[in-house]
Order: structure tokens, then C-alpha cells, then sequence
């Protein structure tokens, strides 16, 4: 892949290929503040953010954005590791557009703030609702399964 | 925030016309539409937390009821990521049924869209004709698995039964008689009518730009001239042994959306006919133990449901239940782009684009 | 009513005038039974089926369910079909109530019954009689259309015999 060869001279020792094969690489980036210049260097040859999966391996949150184009199959999965005592990482939606809502879900489930993210709120749950429930510290317990939710914000 | 002079109208979520538990907040000058806004998260069932909690074999009925009207697709999909990350190898006759099946599902939801679509334009005939359709698969299905809607079907290592006998002529028999309708009384019903075409016809144009900049993927993108379909760009199952077309429009209209859709469930129909004729004799699964534990790593595997490209990230840590489950939907991108679709537009023609994207809100909210 | 001995008896017009309550009471209940209107709340994999249910094979105009407007006001009947989250809640209540008097409700598939396969998620509610009362339930993820039909005949029957939650509770205009 082009890209890749590019990141790999461009970020020297910032940057790690775990895997490399033609229809799913994945890369690992040391340094969350590199990821905008990261994602920048992506867009040349992949269109959309197909997905965003954070894995809460506490007290480190593993962030894998998946980008893919339109020309052919080809995925690329970069990992970026975030710190609990620093929740945040720059927003990339003013690279991919298509990266609005996954991040809002990100922010939704996990509470990982986006800094310059054009829309913060919460997507999938109202704005009351308490915790981040894919956490795996949120434990589903009696309490949240017997409650109605009917004091809930309209 | 509002201007004087115009309304902000709550569509939604309990809206007879809305599909689904979708909600639209519109600013509505006139009858025009000069802001939309959607609110979603009303079916948010907490799918990636349940994932954390079952095994690997007990994950499927929840699967099922993601993308209610083609839950095979999502059956297949999820048994794809586990046997990838297992190593598990299934048998060429599981391929070919696996095929098949997929291929039935997305006809039948299909068929769903064109009957809600028609309901929505005002077309009650429509929607008795093509849920009319559906049922002869339905009854397939159901003599196949023993489920209807949540059918069940689809394991690790392959599916729990075979087929049984005879129902190949079946299928066929009721593929004949749903080619027949679909070639000769759809058209006239809907691509001949004058009405359905000036509805339809030049609403909700969806460009190249656009589908690019939202993400969206599937029918509605190839709608749009984006000829990608992964069947064809990236094949699984045995969709390299098989030939057939991908229906591309260029206008990204909803007449477009409406006719891929229904050129697709030809095409599904023809991939059905060749993967019956080539079916494989032998097994049709491998043993594979009902609690199994995969090794810490993580898979990616994207397939191409109804409604666009479905995608599963799993990550395992060699425990007997998933670490973390994260479903990539198709519609979730698509209906970002309802926000800049519905701005100018006439209030009756938004539920018209709407029903065109086909959302099922099981799938965007999870 | 004359009183003597501190006993009292009903007079001819009071027998009449039950005999004739009894008589309305059953004709009303008769065409209650037999023209339920429903509201259609389909939220996810059940109003697919639910669908069905109004559709050619199984037909739901024969048993008087017919599916018009879809508007709260003119409903009868409330099929509650679907996963109802607490996002969800508050929304149900807000329709049921504009619904006029009297109404019944039916709760359709595993997940309204007791929460079903969705037992352990963090949001949604185990089984909509928590928050509202029920009249019918009918279980299956999803159900058949058929149970759609036999829901609807347990529920005729219940108000044929003035037995429903609304008839109970007094929430009903008696003649």
C-alpha cells in the first residue's frame, strides 16, 4: 500500500505496523497527538471512517479507527492508545466527515471527549442518562434493570 | 433559534409514516423544509454490551433482531467473524447454503422495502402485493429452519440442519412465481404508474460527493453511480462461483433507490438458481464444540447486507466470550445524510426520501 | 324505592332499569369487542410481523382490527410491539394517555412480556406492565401472526365478559 509506505517513512519511530496484508493492515501510532496529521495522511488514499471501536482495556482505552475507500475492499485499522487520567484526542471530522457520529458514540458509550468535534452531545442514550455503559467497570446490575427511565428528560 | 415565521415540527419517534423509531425535528417555512435535524437512539438495546456477556454460540438470536428484515445476513456475518477468528473451516456445501440463504433474506427484505415504500406513497396495493410475495419465501424459510422472521438457522460451523428434501424445487417454484410479479406487475404498478414517477422522480438527489463525504455504502450508494458491492469487490461465501450483476443507477433520485433495489432482488434471484444447481453433496457442517475460546486477537470482517456493509470488530482475549463486539451499520452513515437531503424539500416528500433510505432503526441504534 | 323493616325492595322501574343497564352494557360490549381499532406501536422485529398480521395471509380486518390512521385518538386497542428502552418509556406513557376511554393493551413478543433476550441490557424496560397495565400478552421472539389472532379473540372475550384491566379499574363510561 502507498500510504503505509509513507506513514512509515514520515513517522519514524512514532509509528508501528503490526500486521500487513493487502486487505487489512493495521498500525499502531505511540503518540495520540499525531492523529490528525495521521488521519490527514490516510484521506490520500481512503475515502470514509468505516468505524470506530474503542476497547476499554482499563486504565487504557484502545482506540481503532477503521478507514476503507471506494475503489476496492481494502481496510486499514490504526490503533491509538488514551490515557484514563487524559479522556480526550483531537477530533478528525474536518478530515473525514463521516467520523461525526462514530465519535459522538464514542463520547456516548465511553465518555472519551473529542476536542473540536463541531457536535458533542449524546446520540444514542438521552442527556441525563447516567454512566457510560460500555465501560467495563458499568456492571448491569438489579438496580439499572428494574429502573423505568421514566424520570427521564423528555 | 427559530424565525418567526416558521414551525418546528416533531416527526416521531411513534409516527405512522416514520420507519421505525426515527425521529425528525424539521423547521418548516411554508411547506418547505429549511432545517432537519434527526434524533435516534430509541432502540438503543445495548447489543455490544449483551455480546460481552454470552458465549460465542449464544450471541446469534441477538444477531438476528439487529437488522430484523434480513437477519440471515447478520446470522452469516457473525458466524464469519468467529469461524475467522477460530480458524474454523466449513464444509463447500455450508458455503452454498449459506449462499442461498443470504440471497433469500435479501430478497425478502426487499420486497419489505418495496411494500413499505408504496404504503408510503399512498399505495396500499403495493404493500398487500409485495408482502404477498414475501410469505411464498417465508414459508421456505420456515420449512428450512422452523423460524419466520428470527429464523435461527445459521451456527458455528455451519448451519443446524441441512435442507431438507425436495425443498430445492420449492425454492424454485416460488422464485419463478416472484420473478414473474416482480418483471410484470411491479412495473406496472410502480415504473409505469405517472404517479410513483412524479413523486419520485428528481426527489432527494444523493450525489457522488455526498455518499462520499457521509460513508454511505450499498444499494443507496449505488443508486448514486458508485458501482462497490462486496460480493463482487472482496467475494466470501460463493460469490466468485456464481454470475451475476450489480445494478448501478447514476441519477441518486429515489426513483434510482427504488429501482436498483428492485433489479437487485433479479440478480438475487439468478444467484439462487446457479448456487441450487451447483449445490455441493456431503456435510453440511463441522463439529465444532458448543463453547469454544479464541486466542487473543483482533478480526475484522465486513460483508454486504441488505441495507449496505455490515462489518463486525472483534475483539477476543482468549476467553470463552467475546472482549469487545462493535457493529458497523450501514444505515447508521446513511442517515446522517437525511440532516442535508431533507433542506428544501416539501414536508410530503420527506417521508418519501426517508422511506427510500430503508432504515431499520434495530440496526442504527443496536 | 319504599323502605319498611329497614329491609328495601326493588320496584318495577329499578328491574327494568337493571335489566335494560345489563342489556346495554352487553350490546356496547358486543360492539367493542368486535371493532377494535389498534394503534400501531411497532418498534422493532415484532411490527414486522405485526405487519404480516394486517396483511393478506392472515387477514386481521375479519376479526374487526383494522388498521386505519394510526392516531392515538381514534384507537381502541394498542398493540405495544417491540423492545421498549427507558429512552422509549415516557414516549409510550405520553401516547396511551391520549388515547380515549375505554382502551386495552396488548403486549406483543418476549421482550414487552419479560424482557426476553434483552433480560440483561441496561436499557430496556423487563416487560411493559411495569408501566402500564395489560390486558393481553402474547409471547414469541417474534410471534406468529396467528398469535396476533388469538390475542385478539382472548381479548374479545375478556370484554365480552367485562373482565379487561380497563373495565376493572372503573376507567370505563357504564350506560
Amino acid at each position: 500500500m502507498v500510504t503505509l509506505d509513507k506513514l512509515k517513512s514520515g513517522f519514524k519511530g512514532e509509528l508501528e505496523v503490526l500486521t500487513e496484508e493487502p486487505k487489512l493492515s493495521i498500525i499502531r501510532i505511540k503518540n495520540k497527538k499525531l492523529i490528525k496529521k495521521v488521519a490527514w495522511q490516510i484521506k490520500e488514499e481512503f475515502d470514509i471512517l468505516y468505524a470506530l471501536s474503542v476497547v476499554d482495556y482499563t486504565p487504557v482505552f484502545e482506540l481503532n479507527y477503521i478507514f476503507s475507500n471506494y475503489r476496492n475492499a481494502d481496510s486499514l485499522v490504526l490503533k491509538v492508545n488514551i490515557d484514563e487520567k487524559d479522556f480526550s484526542i483531537d477530533s478528525i471530522t474536518d478530515t473525514f466527515n463521516s467520523a461525526n457520529w462514530e465519535e459522538r458514540e464514542a463520547y456516548d458509550l465511553f465518555g472519551i471527549k473529542f476536542n473540536g468535534h463541531p457536535d458533542l452531545r449524546r446520540i444514542l442514550l438521552p442527556e441525563d442518562w447516567p454512566g457510560h455503559p460500555l465501560r467495563k467497570d458499568f456492571k448491569v446490575d438489579d438496580e439499572i434493570r428494574n429502573w423505568t427511565g421514566l424520570d427521564l428528560k423528555f | 433559534m427559530v424565525k418567526e415565521n416558521s414551525i418546528r415540527l416533531n416527526i416521531g419517534p411513534v409516527h405512522p409514516a416514520m420507519h421505525g423509531v426515527l425521529k425528525l425535528i424539521l423547521d418548516v417555512e411554508g411547506d418547505t423544509i429549511t432545517k432537519a435535524q434527526t434524533e435516534i437512539g430509541f432502540l438503543h438495546r445495548a447489543s455490544e454490551k449483551i455480546a460481552e456477556m454470552r458465549y460465542f454460540s449464544n450471541y446469534y438470536p441477538i444477531m438476528d433482531k439487529l437488522d430484523y428484515v434480513s437477519a440471515l445476513n447478520m446470522e452469516i456475518l457473525y458466524a464469519s467473524v468467529v469461524e475467522k477468528a477460530a480458524g474454523i473451516e466449513i464444509p463447500p456445501r455450508a458455503v452454498y447454503i449459506r449462499t442461498i440463504m443470504a440471497e433469500i433474506q435479501r430478497i425478502m427484505s426487499h420486497l419489505v422495502f418495496i411494500g413499505s415504500f408504496g404504503e408510503d406513497l399512498g399505495n396500499m396495493t403495493g404493500f398487500i402485493w409485495a408482502l404477498r410475495e414475501r410469505e411464498l419465501l417465508m414459508n421456505v424459510v420456515e420449512k428450512i429452519s422452523g423460524g419466520r422472521l428470527a429464523p435461527m438457522y445459521i451456527c458455528n460451523g455451519g448451519m443446524f440442519y441441512d435442507f431438507p428434501q425436495g425443498i430445492e424445487n420449492e425454492i424454485l417454484e416460488a422464485l419463478s412465481i416472484i420473478e414473474d410479479k416482480v418483471k410484470h406487475e411491479y412495473n406496472a404498478m410502480f415504473t409505469k404508474n405517472q404517479i410513483f414517477l412524479s413523486r419520485t422522480k428528481g426527489i432527494g438527489v444523493l450525489t457522488k460527493d455526498m455518499v462520499k463525504k457521509y460513508g454511505i455504502t450499498g444499494p443507496i450508494a449505488r443508486a448514486s453511480g458508485i458501482r462497490r458491492d462486496l460480493r463482487k469487490v472482496s467475494p466470501y461465501l460463493a460469490y466468485d462461483k456464481v454470475d451475476f450483476n450489480i445494478p448501478v443507477e447514476n441519477d441518486g433520485d429515489t426513483y434510482s433507490r427504488f429501482v436498483v433495489r428492485v433489479m437487485e432482488i433479479l440478480e438475487s434471484i439468478k444467484i439462487i438458481r446457479q448456487c441450487i444447481k451447483d449445490l455441493p453433496a456431503g456435510s453440511s457442517k463441522t463439529a465444532v464444540p458448543w463453547i469454544i475460546r479464541i486466542p487473543k486477537k483482533d478480526t475484522f470482517v465486513k460483508q454486504e447486507s441488505s441495507r449496505g456493509e455490515m462489518g463486525i470488530f472483534l475483539v477476543t482475549d482468549g476467553a470463552d466470550k467475546p472482549y469487545r463486539l462493535k457493529l458497523r451499520s450501514p444505515t447508521f452513515f446513511a442517515i446522517r445524510a437525511l440532516e442535508e437531503l431533507l433542506v428544501n424539500i416539501r414536508v410530503a416528500d420527506a417521508f418519501v426520501i426517508v422511506a427510500s433510505i430503508d432504515p431499520v432503526m434495530g440496526e442504527v441504534d443496536r | 324505592m319504599e323502605e319498611s323493616n329497614g329491609f328495601s325492595y326493588p320496584g318495577l322501574y329499578e328491574i327494568v332499569f337493571m335489566k335494560a343497564e345489563k342489556f346495554i352494557n352487553t350490546v356496547l360490549n358486543w360492539g367493542r369487542s368486535n371493532s377494535l381499532w389498534p394503534l400501531t406501536f411497532g418498534t422493532s422485529c415484532c411490527a414486522i410481523e405485526m405487519m404480516t398480521f394486517g396483511a393478506t395471509k392472515v387477514d386481521s380486518d375479519r376479526l374487526g382490527v383494522l388498521f386505519t390512521g394510526d392516531s392515538p385518538r381514534q384507537s381502541d386497542l394498542i398493540l405495544v410491539s417491540g423492545t421498549i428502552t427507558k429512552k422509549m418509556a415516557r414516549r409510550l406513557l405520553n401516547v396511551y394517555e391520549q388515547m380515549p376511554d375505554p382502551k386495552y393493551v396488548i403486549a406483543v413478543g418476549a421482550c414487552n412480556v419479560s424482557g426476553g433476550l434483552y433480560h440483561d441490557s441496561y436499557n430496556t424496560i423487563e416487560g411493559i406492565d411495569r408501566i402500564m397495565p395489560v390486558d393481553a400478552f402474547i409471547p414469541g421472539c417474534p410471534p406468529r401472526p396467528e398469535e396476533f389472532l388469538d390475542a385478539v379473540r382472548v381479548l374479545q372475550k375478556l370484554i365480552k365478559e367485562n373482565k379487561s384491566k380497563a373495565q376493572k379499574n372503573g376507567n370505563i363510561r357504564q350506560a
